[in-house]
C-alpha cells in the first residue's frame, strides 16, 4: 500500500511539473497508475474469489467436526455456532455403543469395523495377486488366442457394471453365500482396468532385462518376483491404495446379500443413532426413565459417525496424495 | 481464354474421378456398414487363426534343424508349457467367467422372461413385457419409476457435469494466474477429492433440514438461515414436504435438485481443478510471451491460448463427468435417505435397478439395467463423435 501511495505521489508531481510543458509524459504516467490500480483489484478479486471457493470447499469437513462434538441442542439453536460452547467427546462413546438398527441381530462398531478390515485386506491382497499374474501372464507370456482374450476382457469395461449386478445377486443367493465374507470379496477380485494398467507398465520393462535374468539361472515366476514388481511398485501402490478405499466406500453390494452384522462401514453410517439407555443405565439427554429425545435419530450423533468414515479417508489421503491421485487421475473413477 | 490457359488447366493434377455420390448420411451408414464388417472379418481371422493355430501341423522342412529329436510325452510336455500363459490367467478367467461373462448373457435373456421369478426360475412366456411395464411405470409393486428416475438422472447430470466444469476452469484459471500460496489453495480445494458419498451427503443434507419440535429448540437449517437474511421464506429443501412442480405423472422436485447439484458440484469440483490445473502449467510459456509482445488482452489470451491448449482436458472431463453422472446413486442416498426422497421422487437409473433387486422383481431389473446400458452405450457413441471433431487442436 505504501509502494502504491508513493508512486500516486510521484506521479501527481511530474503531472504538475509536466503541465507547462505539454502533456505527454504525464499521461503516460496516468497510464501506467490505472494499469497499476487495475492490477491491484484484478488481483484482490482473484484471492477473493478463491477464498470464497476454498473455504465452501473446506466447510462441510469444518461443519462435520464440529457438529460431532456439539451437545444435541446447541446443534438445533436457530443461530449456528461455529464453535462448540461444550465439548461432549461422549457422543463418540455412544455411537461406538450403538446397535446398527432396532433388529435382533446387533451390530456393534467394533463388529463392522472389523468386518470392514478383514474384507478390504483380504481383497486387496487376493486381487493383487490376481492381478499381477494375470497382467504378467499378458505382458510377458506367449499363449494361443491370448489378444484376443485380452480384448474381450476390455470389452467388458465398456459395459456398465450395475448390468451384472442383479445375476450376481442370484448367482450368490443360489450358492448359498450370503451373510459371509466370501460374497463380498469374490466378486470385485478381477479388476480389468488395473490389469490392463499394469500391463502396460510390465511392457515397458526392458526385454534385456528378462534376458539377464534368465542367464543367471532366474525362473519366470523369480523374475515376476524380483525385478517386475519392484520396478512396478508406484503403481501397485496406487492399485492397493484404491482398492481398499473401494471397499471402505462400498455399500450397494453389502446392503443387497448381507444382513446386519456382515455389512460394512458406509452401511452402518446410513443408519439413525439415536440417545440408547446403556446397560449401566448411561444416557447423554437423561429424562425419566430413558432420554429426552426417544428413539428420534440424533444429528450429532450421526456427524460422529460420519467422521468415523470420513476421517481416516481425509488422513490416508494427505499422506498418499500423490498415489492415489496417480491412479485416479487415470481411471477417472474411485475405487 | 486461349489455347494455351486452357493446356495449362488440363495439365493440372486431376482429383481421382469421385465414386457415386452419395447423400451424406448415406454415405455415413455405407461406411459404418464397412468398419462394421472389417471389424467382424478382423475379429473372425482372429478366431480362425486361433483354433487352426491349435490343430494345424507345421508343414515339415526336410533341411531345418528342428532342435533335439525329442520324446513324443517330452514334445507335449513343452507343448504344454508354451501354454502355460492359461495357467497364470485362469484364476481371473474363471471369476470373470462367472461374474462378468455370465451375468452379460442371463441379463438379456432374462429380461426377455414374462414374469421371472429368480428363486424358482419359472416364468411364463418370452417377450417384451418387462420393457413395456418398466417404461410404462406399471409394475404394481410400489417401487421407484422408470421415467421418472431417468429424468433425475439426466437433469441432474447435464446441470451439474458443465457446472462443475465451468466452475473448475474459474477456479484453475485463477489459480494459474496468482503467485503466493498456490500451494495453499491447492491443497484446500482438492480436499474433498477423496470422499465418502453417503457420508458427505448426510453432511450437506444438515445444511438443509429443517429439525422437528420434537424437543427444546429447532432450527430451519444453516442455508434456510442464511436466506432468510435476504427476505426468502424458509423452503423445506430435503424433507417431505419439499416444493415440486408437476408435470403429468411426473414431478419435478426442484428444490432436492437444487440440494444434489451443489453436493455434485462440490464433490465433482476437485478432480476437475486437477486435471484443468496441470493442463494449464504444462502450456509453453513461449505462448503467452508471444501474446504479451503482441499486446493481447488478458481475455483474448485466455480464449486464444489457454481454451484451445485444455480442450482435450475439457472434453475428457464431460466424457467422465456425465458417464459418472449417469451411474449416480449413493450420494442421492446420503442426502435423501434409502428412499431416494419422498416416494422415489428423487430416484436414478442405478437406484431403479437396486430398488427392484431388493423388490425382488429381477425380471423389471434386468430390463432396466439392459436400458441403461443402451442408454450408457448411446451416450458413449455421442460422445466418441463430438471428442473426435474437439480435440484435433494439437
Amino acid at each position: 500500500m505504501a509502494k502504491f501511495n508513493k508512486s500516486a505521489a510521484e506521479g501527481a508531481v511530474v503531472g504538475q511539473w509536466d503541465l507547462s510543458s505539454g502533456g505527454e509524459k504525464f499521461d503516460a504516467e496516468k497510464v501506467r497508475k490505472r494499469e497499476k490500480t487495475k492490477y491491484i483489484i484484478k488481483n484482490v478479486l482473484v484471492y477473493l474469489f478463491l477464498t470464497v471457493c476454498a473455504v465452501l470447499a473446506f466447510l462441510p469437513f469444518y461443519w462435520m467436526i464440529i457438529s460431532s462434538l456439539k451437545v444435541e441442542e446447541e446443534f438445533r439453536e436457530s443461530v449456528p455456532t461455529f464453535f462448540p460452547h461444550t465439548f461432549q467427546w461422549k457422543n463418540y462413546w455412544m455411537i461406538f455403543h450403538q446397535v446398527t438398527s432396532e433388529s435382533s441381530t446387533n451390530a456393534t462398531f467394533g463388529r463392522i469395523l472389523a468386518n470392514t478390515l478383514i474384507v478390504g485386506l483380504l481383497s486387496t491382497f487376493l486381487g493383487l495377486v490376481i492381478i499381477v499374474i494375470t497382467a504378467y501372464a499378458f505382458a510377458r507370456m506367449e499363449f494361443k488366442g491370448k489378444n484376443l482374450l485380452f480384448a474381450v476382457m476390455l470389452a467388458t469395461m465398456m459395459i456398465p457394471g450395475e448390468l451384472f449386478t442383479a445375476s450376481n445377486y442370484i448367482t450368490v443367493a443360489k450358492a448359498g453365500m450370503t451373510d459371509s465374507y466370501v460374497v463380498l470379496i469374490l466378486p470385485f477380485l478381477v479388476s480389468v482396468y488395473y490389469i490392463y494398467l499394469l500391463r502396460n507398465n510390465f511392457m515397458q520393462i526392458p526385454n534385456s532385462l528378462y534376458q539377464a535374468a534368465k542367464i543367471d539361472g532366474l525362473s519366470d515366476l523369480g523374475y515376476l518376483i524380483k525385478v517386475m514388481i519392484p520396478l512396478t511398485a508406484p503403481t501397485l501402490i496406487s492399485i492397493t491404495l484404491l482398492r481398499f478405499i473401494g471397499t471402505w466406500n462400498s455399500y450397494i453390494w453389502p446392503r443387497l446379500v448381507n444382513t446386519q452384522p456382515w455389512q460394512m462401514i458406509t452401511n452402518w453410517v446410513t443408519g439413525g443413532f439415536v440417545d440408547r439407555v446403556q446397560p449401566d443405565g448411561f444416557v447423554l439427554y437423561p429424562e425419566g426413565a430413558g432420554s429426552a429425545y426417544g428413539t428420534m435419530p440424533l444429528d450429532t450423533l450421526k456427524m460422529a459417525a460420519v467422521c468415523m468414515v470420513s476421517l481416516p479417508l481425509l488422513i490416508l489421503f494427505i499422506f498418499c496424495r500423490k498415489y492415489i491421485m496417480r491412479g485416479v487421475s487415470k481411471s477417472g473413477t474411485k475405487g | 481464354m486461349t489455347e494455351n490457359d486452357k493446356d495449362i488447366i488440363e495439365t493440372e493434377p486431376q482429383p481421382e474421378a469421385p465414386k457415386k455420390k452419395h447423400n451424406r448420411f448415406v454415405q455415413y451408414f455405407i461406411n459404418l456398414g464397412a468398419r462394421i464388417k472389417g471389424w467382424f472379418v478382423d475379429k473372425f481371422l482372429t478366431v480362425k487363426d486361433f483354433f487352426s493355430g491349435l490343430f494345424r501341423k507345421k508343414p515339415k522342412d526336410e533341411f531345418a534343424y528342428d532342435g533335439p529329436q525329442l520324446s513324443k510325452g517330452e514334445k507335449f510336455r513343452r507343448g504344454l508349457k508354451a501354454q502355460s500363459g492359461w495357467l497364470f490367467v485362469a484364476p481371473a478367467l474363471i471369476l470373470m467367467a462367472v461374474f462378468t461373462f455370465y451375468p452379460i448373457v442371463a441379463a438379456f435373456v432374462n429380461s426377455f422372461k414374462q414374469g421371472y421369478s429368480s428363486t424358482t426360475g419359472a416364468f411364463n412366456g418370452w417377450g417384451f413385457d418387462n420393457f413395456v411395464r418398466v417404461l410404462k411405470g406399471d409394475t404394481g409393486t410400489g417401487g421407484a419409476n422408470f421415467v421418472q428416475c431417468l429424468v433425475n438422472t439426466l437433469i441432474l447430470t447435464f446441470i451439474s457435469v458443465p457446472l462443475s466444469t465451468l466452475l473448475a476452469l474459474l477456479i484453475s484459471v485463477g489459480l494459474n494466474s496468482i503467485k503466493r500460496v498456490q500451494k495453499a489453495y491447492q491443497t484446500i480445494l482438492f480436499l474433498p477429492y477423496l470422499t465418502n458419498a453417503l457420508a458427505m451427503g448426510a453432511v450437506f443434507a444438515t445444511f438443509f433440514k429443517i429439525i422437528g419440535t420434537k424437543s427444546y429448540t429447532e432450527t430451519v437449517g444453516m442455508v434456510n438461515i442464511v436466506l432468510g437474511w435476504f427476505g426468502i421464506d424458509p423452503v423445506d429443501w430435503v424433507g417431505a414436504t419439499s416444493p415440486h412442480w408437476q408435470i403429468g405423472s411426473l414431478s419435478i422436485p426442484w428444490a432436492k435438485y437444487i440440494v444434489a447439484t451443489i453436493y455434485e458440484v462440490w464433490s465433482g469440483l476437485p478432480f476437475k481443478i486437477l486435471i484443468l490445473f496441470s493442463a494449464m502449467q504444462s502450456i509453453n510459456k513461449q505462448y503467452y510471451d508471444a501474446a504479451k509482445v503482441d499486446g493481447a488482452s488478458r481475455w483474448t489470451v485466455l480464449w486464444k491460448i489457454t481454451a484451445p491448449m485444455i480442450m482435450p482436458q475439457i472434453s475428457y472431463l464431460l466424457v467422465t463427468g456425465i458417464m459418472g453422472g449417469m451411474k449416480q446413486y449413493s450420494a442421492i442416498v446420503g442426502l435423501f435417505g434409502e428412499t431416494m426422497g419422498q416416494a422415489y421422487d428423487m430416484g436414478t437409473m442405478v437406484g431403479y435397478l437396486y430398488n427392484y433387486i431388493e423388490l425382488g422383481q429381477m425380471g423389471y431389473a434386468f430390463a432396466g439395467s439392459l436400458m441403461l446400458f443402451v442408454i450408457i452405450m448411446i451416450i458413449t457413441f455421442i460422445n466418441n463423435k463430438v471428442t473426435k471433431k474437439r480435440t484435433t487442436y494439437r
